[in-house]
């Protein structure tokens, strides 16, 4: 499978596996979707080395690029430590997780590259949740 | 309700579409939405002409489609330009009259 795979990474495992979830449901079997979070003893927080198999199921997975979601804080640190050398292309979106895995996830089902998967779950950032009086 | 309108234009086609869906053209509908017209060359755009200052967006941009703001009545208007424009139409009208599918 070529395309654009997704890379979820959350402090809380089953936050991460909810937002595959979602995420899933509007990718139609089209887009690989790793999802990642906790600690190895099931706390709170992120592994890097865990990070990094989930980024290698998605390269094996023969993807053409991997949009990085993920929460925040040391989200970061982990998955930038996690994908010193991955050697798929793969951009950490400046982006909110859940709105931005949707829209990633729409964005790639239809063929959009990395540039423009990433591009799209960043503009997430400006949807509004209600409208404005 | 659904009306179509091939323009005497062969490479122009438009629609007046009516979200009868609940959850108007929300995240699985919205996906659907840009899935079907991502199937097509034709340029597509689409507006909510049932809001005042809809703003005409990229039909196959989920950004775009997510940002007309489509409610449960509110009437859409599609327009295509292209080769495939009247079979784009088509696509999408018959999306939007199925209901998605019954996809919430």
């Amino acid at each position: 499978m070529s395309g654009v795979g997704l890379l979820i990474v959350s402090h809380s495992r089953k936050l991460a596996e909810g937002v595959r979830e979602l995420a899933e449901q509007v990718a139609q079997g089209r887009v690989p979707i790793a999802a990642v979070g906790g600690t190895a003893d099931g706390s709170l927080g992120t592994n890097a080395d865990d990070i990094r198999v989930a980024a290698e199921q998605l390269a094996s997975a023969s993807v053409d690029g991997v949009a990085v979601l993920l929460d925040m804080g040391s989200a970061v640190m982990s998955t930038e430590l996690a994908l010193e050398g991955f050697g798929t292309p793969h951009r950490i979106c400046n982006a909110p997780l859940v709105e931005g895995a949707i829209v990633a996830a729409v964005e790639a089902s239809i063929g959009s590259d990395l540039a423009a998967t990433a591009a799209a779950a960043e503009g997430a950032s400006q949807l509004r949740k209600v409208a404005v009086a | 309700m659904t009306t179509t309108d091939a323009d005497a234009d062969a490479d122009a086609a438009e629609a007046r579409l009516t979200v009868s869906h609940p959850a108007g053209l929300h995240l699985r509908p919205a996906a659907l939405f840009v899935q079907t017209a991502s199937r097509f060359a034709s340029e597509i755009r689409a507006r909510n002409l049932s809001r005042d200052n809809s703003p005409d967006v990229n039909a196959k941009s989920i950004l775009g489609v997510m940002q007309v703001a489509v409610s449960q009545g509110d009437q859409l208007l599609v327009r295509a330009h292209g080769a495939d424009a009247v079979e784009a139409i088509a696509a999408l009208t018959a999306l939007v009259a199925g209901n998605f599918g019954d996809a919430s």
